[in-house]
């Protein structure tokens, strides 16, 4: 495609463009096969196609053209009812979809495609061929997919008439354009407006130039080929143009090629053309009044609504551009680089709070000037630095859509391999999470919805014989509450039995069978997140491996969240993972133990008491403490960690897993603070109890407990030592 | 001065440990800081120490000498951390005392001989004859050898709860 060069601008827009496009696409098409809108439906990915044809053919991007061209001629078919929606003919455009987003991908990356489209287009082709052998009608509704076109009375004309009418003809212009009126051709003289802060308006102006080429003869351009080419041509084209074609047609088609804020045709008299001039006309015509020229031009147009003003609302074009909003395109990298100097002002505020302090107890009485002045500033510093780091992170939010949004092609492809009927119900798109936080969160979702669909969701007979509806329904749902946010994994299935699991994990030596007979449900259940462990009759090819559970909550877990499951054997399960707003900065109980220094995540914390010998009771060997009427059990820190020293416990800290209260012994509660959390890193790898560390303010490394995998782990160390007893 | 072919020239990093001294390569030595705070972790492999703040980063700390299955040492004053980059991860390593930084000729290296000090061979890369010291050159790589770093990573220690070996 000689002539024009994407900018890399422009070819990084043009990428996130067909990305949208292809995912808007993919939507569609689901919801079609659904029977959901299916005229507007099919309408909308048409128009996506048409887009991404016309673009990737200006970008030289040949494979990706054809076979969008391909899935057009499909689209077309269906949308004008020549063609039934199968799906059969649904997984072709899939496949056709999928290959065309890996050879985006390629492009995007400067790599060279190996992709075949040839397998590909011939069953697009068969799909036509078979399509048009039936020839059963589904599409009824509006066969021009073409918002926004009205033919409005001449009246309407008014304010947008003759935008062309300022242009400056050169002589040889104006004289091929008299002799084609003079000829009788129908001169049509088309406006195209793009959205000014269009991210590729040179880009558009080129394609628009392309595309009225084609359709007729092109008599002058303003901007001239040669201007476009160079990037000097502006936001808007003016064309003038021999054709035959209907005018609201190419208006729809202008359309189409996004961006587009609005098309004017209008159909050009000779004595138009003839009126602009000061200089004397051609030979052999008439000049008669300006304005009876328009009228008189649309009497003698051939065409019906020859009066095709188009004003077309800028909104929502098949590319759905933002442009015209107030947003900033920023690189991620430099979020996470506001994000880790945040980091830092907040441990150093917390010092700088520490030094006032000191500085007050050694001055507070003798000179209270420099110690106000101080802890002033070093307040403000601290509110400011709160502000700064909820900006942030607002910044960093993204709404769950983004990664919600693969979802429903993944279930329909899953179920369909599996054989089941399932409809995924998403709820809570809108809900905003942190940026890492999305990238990390949805392999764990992901494989919680296979376990679902494989797992969970029974056959359709099955489900018939248990008086349940044939499909089967999957709900993923994003919530927040308080200070975190939920997501929410829930299905109509089978639920998982606990005794069932009990039996593999005895089965497979993970667990004696005394220690699994005394175990409750809970507990039982909590085994399902071990590996190795998985009551699938046959390892599908999907799940089943019995690795999938443990790796979910690891990474859970690396977010500072928790998992929890609820389930009822055949009524369902429902799994939430409780994700707190923020990824790196946590707020934390401080406590004193033995040797260390522990941070206990408040989420994780019910309450404190001092704790005095006498309230300690023991049952079985276990410590046990009666707290509101409940009898909790009682954990040593420094036990549960080996830790040689074992301190002098006189602080009990109540905290909460899963529902479950328990008590952890501790020498000192230090008090509550903001800590930043940093990974322990992959060498150590995960440490059953620690979520991470954090460097407090004088420097020292304290750690950060996780509560639910310190005290699931000891349930488990309980029962091995049980085994060997 | 006439540039003459040499044999690959190596600088290393020069420690001690207990009577025998080591060199590693430089390249992969990031920094050398005196010995600071140290915080245990629990249910890790003996040989790591803890974590330490190094400027704002947490990074786990070995002590060679356990590694090497060599007597534990007495902490004194010249008792060093070497941060390393190892297979792309950033270590400290305790060692009784920094030496120097040499240059040592690749062609002043032999290789190592059958048994030295109990340690595995895997790790040595030879032995450089320097007047009248041995240097042992240590591939820092391997001293945490794949299957240990795989099953670190894994928490397979950290898992040992459940473990089916009884």
């Amino acid at each position: 495609m000689a002539g024009f060069e994407f900018s890399d601008e422009d070819l990084k827009i043009f990428f996130e463009e067909t990305e949208e496009l292809l995912q808007a696409m993919e939507d569609d098409l689901i919801g079609l096969e659904k029977g959901d809108e299916v005229g507007a439906r099919l309408a909308s990915i048409f128009r996506a196609a048409h887009t991404i044809k016309g673009s990737s053919a200006t970008a030289g991007y040949a494979a990706m053209a054809e076979l969008t061209h391909s899935l057009e001629n499909v689209l077309d078919r269906l949308r004008k009812g020549q063609a039934k929606v199968s799906t059969a003919i649904v997984n072709h455009l899939f496949t056709a979809m999928d290959i065309l987003r890996r050879l985006t991908g390629d492009a995007a990356a400067g790599r060279e495609s190996g992709e075949d489209i040839s397998l590909v287009r011939r069953l697009l082709e068969q799909d036509l061929e078979e399509g048009a052998s039936t020839g059963a009608v589904t599409a009824t509704d509006e066969p021009q997919p073409a918002p926004g076109v009205d033919a409005p009375p001449p009246a309407a004309r008014g304010a947008v008439s003759r935008p062309w009418a300022g242009v400056e003809l050169e002589e040889s212009e104006r004289e091929a354009l008299v002799e084609g009126c003079t000829h009788g051709d129908t001169l049509l003289a088309v406006t195209v407006d793009f959205l000014p802060d269009a991210a590729m308006v040179s880009v558009r102006c080129y394609q628009a130039y392309l595309y009225l080429e084609e359709k007729g003869r092109l008599a002058a351009t303003r901007p001239t080929l040669s201007e476009i080419e160079q990037e000097k041509g502006g936001a808007s084209l003016t064309a003038f143009l021999f054709t035959i074609e209907d005018p609201s047609v190419l208006a729809a088609e202008i359309e189409g090629l996004g961006d587009v804020r609005r098309v004017v045709l209008e159909p050009v008299s000779l004595a138009d053309l003839v009126a602009e001039d000061s200089p004397a006309p051609a030979a052999g015509t008439d000049i008669p009044a300006a304005v009876a020229s328009a009228t008189a031009a649309a009497a003698t147009t051939a065409k019906a609504p020859a009066a095709a003003s188009v004003a077309t609302a800028a909104a929502d074009t098949a590319t759905g551009t933002k442009s015209g909003m107030r947003t900033v395109r920023v690189d991620v990298e430099l979020l996470d680089n506001l994000m880790n100097l945040v980091g830092e002002l907040v441990i150093d505020r917390t010092r700088l709070v520490q030094s006032v302090d000191i500085l007050d107890r050694a001055y507070g009485g003798k000179d209270t000037n420099v110690t106000r002045e101080l802890a002033e500033a070093t307040a403000h510093v601290g509110r400011i630095t709160t502000q700064l780091q909820e900006e942030i992170m607002r910044a960093r939010m993204l709404p769950v859509e983004t990664l919600f949004k693969k979802f429903p092609r993944m279930v329909r492809d899953l179920a369909q391999k599996c054989g089941k009927q399932v409809e995924l119900v998403i709820e809570g798109q809108h809900t905003e999470l942190d940026r890492g936080v999305i990238e990390e969160i949805g392999d764990p979702i992901m494989h919680l919805l296979r376990n679902s669909v494989d797992h969970g969701i029974e056959s359709p007979e099955t489900r018939v014989a248990r008086g349940k509806p044939p499909v089967g329904t999957v709900k993923l749902s994003a919530s927040h509450l308080e200070n975190y946010i939920l997501i929410t994994v829930e299905d109509d299935g089978k639920g998982i039995d606990a005794e069932g699991v009990k039996g593999v994990a005895v089965r497979k030596g993970f667990l004696a069978a005394e220690a699994a007979a005394r175990m409750s449900t809970q507990e039982a259940l909590q085994l399902v997140f071990v590996s190795g462990v998985s009551t699938a009759q046959k390892v599908s090819e999907v799940s089943g491996r019995g690795v999938g559970m443990d790796v979910v909550r690891r990474n859970v877990e690396k977010l500072n969240a928790t998992i929890e499951m609820d389930t009822t054997i055949g009524v369902g399960t429902k799994i939430t993972i409780k994700l707190p707003l923020t990824l790196a900065i946590i707020r934390a109980l401080m406590v004193q133990a033995g040797s260390g220094t522990y941070a206990i995540p408040m989420a994780s914390v019910v309450e404190t008491l001092t704790a005095n010998q006498g309230q300690l009771k023991t049952i079985r060997g276990s410590e046990v403490i009666v707290n509101r009427g409940q009898v909790l059990p009682v954990h040593r820190l420094t036990k549960l960690f080996t830790d040689p020293c074992g301190g002098d416990p006189r602080a009990l800290v109540i905290v909460t897993v899963g529902g479950q209260k328990s008590g952890l012994l501790v020498d000192k509660l230090l008090g509550d603070q903001e800590v930043v959390v940093k990974n322990l890193g992959q060498f150590l790898g995960a440490v059953p109890g620690l979520s991470g560390a954090t460097i407090l303010g004088g420097g020292e490394v304290a750690l950060i407990i996780d509560v639910q995998s310190l005290l699931s782990s000891h349930v488990a160390m309980a029962a091995r030592e049980e085994r060997i007893a | 001065m006439e540039q003459t072919v040499r044999a690959k020239e190596l600088q290393l990093v020069v420690f001690q440990l207990v009577n025998e001294t080591y060199g590693v390569d430089i390249a992969k030595v990031s920094e050398i800081r005196e010995l600071q705070k140290i915080t245990r972790v629990p249910r890790c492999p003996d040989f790591i120490e803890g974590i330490i703040n190094l400027r704002g980063r947490v990074i786990p700390v070995v002590d060679l000498r356990t590694r090497f299955g060599l007597p534990a040492g007495e902490r004194t004053a010249n008792t060093r951390i070497v941060v390393v980059e190892i297979g792309g991860h950033t270590i400290g390593v305790i060692v009784d005392e920094v030496l120097e930084v040499l240059s040592v000729a690749g062609d002043a290296v032999e290789p190592t001989p059958p048994v030295i000090s109990g340690l595995e061979s895997d790790y040595l890369l030879g032995v450089a004859k320097l007047d009248d010291r041995l240097v042992i050159l240590l591939e820092l790589d391997r001293v945490f050898s794949r299957s240990e770093q795989k099953a670190l990573m894994e928490g397979a220690y950290s898992n040992g709860a459940l473990d089916k070996a009884v």
